[in-house]
């Protein structure tokens, strides 16, 4: 072990020993020619005679390396061409083995590549780990905060080396001017000093400095992502100074930023910057959140330190701009907003939240599959070590060492488990690709499909860590043997084969009981999907088609509106198509708008405003997504030419303001929350039941639905219901959209249930995919059973002959091996329900409307583990009934 | 014995024997002075190219039985030494039995073929 690892160290140490070397012999021919001078030889023949006592010295340099650093790889490409020859000897034992491995690698490597990309990659820019978000909570929305707040955070250059915001990509229209279709790129607005902070420098041109971000409208200037330039710019230098329409602003380019940079969040990537100033918005409002804030902090400064800071400062910005209205809904509300300090090295992340934990679960879960994998091969590599007894026998007497025969054993293993890899490596693949369908459209663009180095470098570590699991017990079973004894029997009995018996149904036992804890959580995972999938949303997502609209950006708001009207009158026209509407938020959009309201004659708001959330809808919203209102109506087109407000409100919202009431239509309620009776009244035309807009986990909040009238910033979504299949209604709305104005664009069209699935993409995936490995750990596990119970059988073969020939029945003899394989289950059973439990109270965050020690799913389990055990058992156990007994003692 | 011919594997065996036991007796020392030591015992007998020794010398360190270090030699020129380990010395004990019994027995051999 040693001389090895001298020798692994001199492979790496070469030139210096070689010099080394060197020097020894020239010292060596200096002592004696000096020796030789002092005895009166001249200088010249003295060194000659030296020279000529030593010998060759290339030659002895030569013997030299070889003995160093040579013969160890040379050995070890002999083991691995020895080994790579057994395993072709043996090809069911190797595609055996090398499936489990490919299937158990291939997996962890898949999702390993996941949370490498979510979780673990730092940001190409300098210094990562000092980067933080300033994460805001409470109040509207999450993340994002306003521009106001981003300054008054860069005044703190005391607990900040910079701090720079940013407003996430988004698409917009593109045209360098030689594409006459409509091109769009990933447009972010970037405070000035952004490439800065982060430590980013310039491809070519140069990059925002702070003078670039000072006045609205004033500095027309993008800087482009380098994969953008390359990709789409054919890495034009002559780009710089060029001007590019982005979002139809003309933008002079001044620079490219170095390879590799996308921005800093992790699933989306941004192509053209822009600076803030140029933002289309009331950038200095304060409830205007558009910006995510990041900063560098200084290193000295502790996160804690930096926490309560952030607090304090926080607090001291809403005073000022909310303190006034503290008495008010509104002005709480405001006010409980909070400053939350998150390291950001490895990125921002919008699907972090809600992915990380259902990743770290998958993790868990392959890793087990793994393990099982891993119990699988060294099984069979036990009961193959039993076979190669006579020849490990052989070798032993031929004078190999035992040291030597576990390491070609060891090479074996390590042979088979990255053939596993590579194989592991293509299933990884097809797997990312499969796991990055579960993703909404557009969150999977960060995540690269094919694997990088860490994520190799990963693959490789488990493939050899599991070459050890499954390798080493069995290579030092199989060479723990008496060589005269075994090649005396010829290999066929065994001495201490009780032992090896024990422990390959001891592997057995742990892949039951791993299997119990995946199985467990699948079935948890796929009841609370069933949950999920049951609830109803308040709508009938069937048949109806979103998307939204992209207008040229010189359209003013009524242009929006008439274009719009004129589309759905158009689109209500076409055969099969039943409704067309549209909304703001709109079903599952994501968006969120609320407002304070007082309802005249509520306790509810008799002494203050209340929140409710708003939606902003068109006529036929209800129709549209498959409902009827359960009292009075909803809004028809008359209703736009009328000035008279009007409202329809849900369950809840009469819940909560008039309890007790069973027809709201004719009551008012006012958005004028300053006085207890209200202001300006806005009529309750109708009530509809409660719909769950926000996603399935919500519960259903007081909601006011108004019509839309102007559409602000953000345009509503547009929903049309059709008897037609969404593949042939797309075209349809495509052609009418053209025929009206080609400049108008469709953008993200989703059926309404893609877009339900899209909300609970997490528990689709995680649900899923445990199936898919509790499956698998089924199906390992039934082959370990089948293969310990078959292999008890042959070596009882002469036992149970003789007990046939005694006139034991078939029956009891099927019966006593079937009871082994059911011991085997049951154990491991028992082992593993504890472990499964605990798994379940892990998981019970990810869980919806189930219990995570669900009586149900722990009993299906038990039941499926032991009819799984039966069939695999059963096989052997026929065959055990069916031993001819004088063929069974003629074996003996 | 004493040719230039003699079979390596015989030299090798005895060679290593006969650098421990230098060693042993002498202390740490450098390439030039085994040699020397080791020819001056062998009293002629054994015409050694000297530069044979070092690979031996290699073996001996792998095999842990000697350890070596770079020092000064009495001529204050930079040399590489040798030393005898623990391992190494009981390596001297082992191979000192097995060559007694190997020449015992050979011993023997040879009284019969008189």
């Amino acid at each position: 072990m040693r001389t090895l690892w001298k020798r692994l160290r001199a492979l790496f140490s070469e030139r210096r020993s070689d010099r080394e070397l060197s020097e020894e012999v020239e010292v060596h021919l200096e002592m004696r020619a000096a020796e030789l001078r002092q005895q009166g030889v001249d200088p010249g023949a003295a060194r000659e005679a030296a020279r000529r006592e030593f010998g060759g010295i290339e030659q002895m340099k030569e013997a030299y390396r070889d003995r160093r650093g040579i013969p160890w790889i040379e050995i070890l490409a002999k083991d691995a061409r020895y080994g790579l020859r057994g395993l072709l000897r043996n090809p069911a034992f190797t595609l055996a083995a090398v499936l489990s491995l490919a299937l158990g690698i291939g997996a962890n490597t898949a999702i390993f590549s996941f949370i490498d990309t979510l979780m673990l990659r730092m940001l190409p820019v300098e210094k990562p780990e000092q980067l933080v978000n300033l994460y805001r909570t409470g109040g509207w929305g999450k993340g994002y905060a306003s521009y106001p707040l981003y300054l008054e955070f860069r005044k703190h250059t005391d607990l900040f080396a910079g701090v720079f915001a940013r407003s996430g990509a988004g698409k917009v229209r593109f045209d360098a001017g030689h594409s006459n279709s409509v091109e769009y790129v990933e447009r972010e607005y970037v405070t000035g000093n952004y490439f800065d902070v982060l430590g980013v420098k310039p491809a070519i041109g140069r990059l925002f400095k702070d003078e670039d971000n000072r006045t609205p409208q004033a500095h027309p200037l993008v800087v482009l992502s380098y994969d953008f330039w390359r990709n789409r710019l054919a890495l034009d230098p002559a780009i710089l100074g060029r001007v590019l329409t982005v979002d139809e602003q003309p933008l002079t380019v001044i620079g490219v930023a170095a390879p590799g940079f996308h921005g800093v969040e992790v699933e989306s990537h941004a192509d053209a910057w822009v600076p803030a100033m140029m933002f289309r918005g009331q950038i200095m409002q304060h409830g205007m959140h558009w910006v995510w804030i990041m900063a560098r902090r200084r290193p000295e400064i502790r996160r804690g330190r930096i926490q309560a800071a952030a607090n304090t400062i926080m607090q001291q910005y809403l005073m000022s701009v909310y303190g006034g209205q503290r008495a008010s809904a509104f002005g709480r509300f405001a006010l409980a907003q909070k400053i939350e300090v998150r390291d950001a090295g490895v990125g921002i992340s919008m699907l972090r939240e809600a992915f990380g934990k259902p990743l770290g679960i998958l993790m868990a879960a392959v890793g087990l599959v793994l393990l099982i994998a891993c119990a699988n091969v060294a099984n069979l590599l036990i009961a193959r070590g039993a076979v190669r007894r006579r020849e490990i026998a052989m070798r032993f007497s031929l004078g190999a060492t035992r040291w030597r025969l576990v390491r070609q054993w060891l090479i074996e293993s390590l042979l088979l488990a990255l053939l596993g890899s590579i194989l592991g490596l293509a299933f990884a693949i097809w797997g990312e690709r499969y796991m990055l369908l579960f993703l909404p459209p557009g969150a999977g663009e960060g995540f690269a499909v094919s694997p990088d180095s860490t994520v190799l470098t990963f693959t490789l570590g488990i493939s050899i860590l599991s070459a050890v699991l499954f390798g080493l017990a069995p290579a030092l079973r199989a060479t723990s043997l008496d060589p005269a004894a075994a090649l005396k029997d010829g290999g066929s009995q065994q001495p201490g084969r009780g032992a090896r018996a024990v422990f390959r149904k001891a592997l057995v036992v742990v892949q039951v009981a791993l299997s119990v804890v995946l199985v467990v959580t699948a079935g948890l995972f796929a009841h609370s999907l069933a949950g999920l999938r049951s609830i109803n949303p308040g709508f009938v997502a069937q048949n109806v088609v979103t998307f939204s609209l992209d207008y040229p950006r010189a359209w003013k708001d009524a242009d929006k509106r008439n274009h719009r009207e004129r589309l759905l009158a158009e689109l209500t026209e076409v055969p099969g198509i039943a409704s067309v509407s549209y909304g703001m938020p709109g079903p599952y959009q994501g968006g969120d708008a609320s407002a304070s309201i007082r309802v005249p004659g509520s306790a509810r708001t008799a002494k203050e405003g209340v929140e409710i959330s708003e939606q902003f809808i068109g006529p036929a919203y209800f129709a549209t997504i498959g409902i009827r209102p359960l009292r009075g109506r909803e809004f028809d087109p008359g209703d736009w030419r009328s000035t008279r407000k009007i409202a329809v409100v849900n369950e809840a919202f009469v819940r909560q303001f008039l309890p007790g009431t069973p027809d709201p239509t004719g009551r008012i309620l006012s958005f004028d929350d300053s006085k207890p009776e209200g202001g300006d009244p806005t009529y309750i035309v109708g009530l509809v039941h409660d719909i769950l807009h926000d996603g399935l986990k919500t519960t259903a909040k007081s909601t006011v639905y108004v019509p839309l009238r102007e559409s602000g910033f953000i345009d509503p979504m547009l929903l049309v219901r059709a008897q037609l299949p969404p593949a042939s209604l797309l075209p349809v709305i495509r052609r009418e959209l053209s025929s009206i104005n080609p400049e108008v664009a469709l953008v993200e069209p989703r059926t309404l249930r893609e877009r339900v699935d899209d909300s609970i993409f997490a528990d689709r995936m995680i649900a899923t995919l445990s199936g898919f490995f509790g499956g698998l750990a089924l199906l390992l596990a039934a082959i370990g059973i089948y293969g310990v119970m078959a292999y008890a059988v042959t070596r009882r073969t002469a036992e149970i002959g003789l007990r046939i020939a005694l006139g034991a029945a078939p029956a009891k003899i099927t019966w006593m091996v079937l009871r082994d394989g059911l011991l085997l289950i049951a154990l491991g059973v028992a082992i593993g329900l504890p472990f499964a439990l605990a798994a379940g109270r892990i998981s019970a965050s990810l869980l919806y409307g189930i219990k995570p020690n669900d009586p149900l799913t722990f009993g299906l389990t038990i039941a499926v583990l032991l009819a799984i055990g039966v069939l695999a058992a059963f096989l052997p156990a026929r065959r055990a009934a069916a031993v001819e007994p004088v063929e069974a003692l003629r074996h003996e | 014995m004493s040719t230039r011919n003699a079979n390596p594997d015989v030299l090798q065996g005895t060679l290593d024997l006969m650098v421990l036991r230098t060693l042993e007796t002498m202390g740490p020392q450098h390439g030039f002075g085994l040699a020397k030591r080791i020819q001056q015992i062998s009293a002629g007998a054994l015409d050694l190219n000297q530069g044979t020794l070092y690979p031996a010398l290699l073996r001996l360190e792998q095999r842990g039985w000697i350890s070596s270090r770079w020092g000064a030699s009495d001529k204050n020129r930079r040399a590489k030494f040798y030393e005898l380990t623990r391992a190494g010395r009981k390596q001297i004990g082992r191979a000192t039995d097995d060559w007694e019994r190997t020449v015992a027995l050979m011993a023997r051999f040879l009284r019969v073929a008189e």
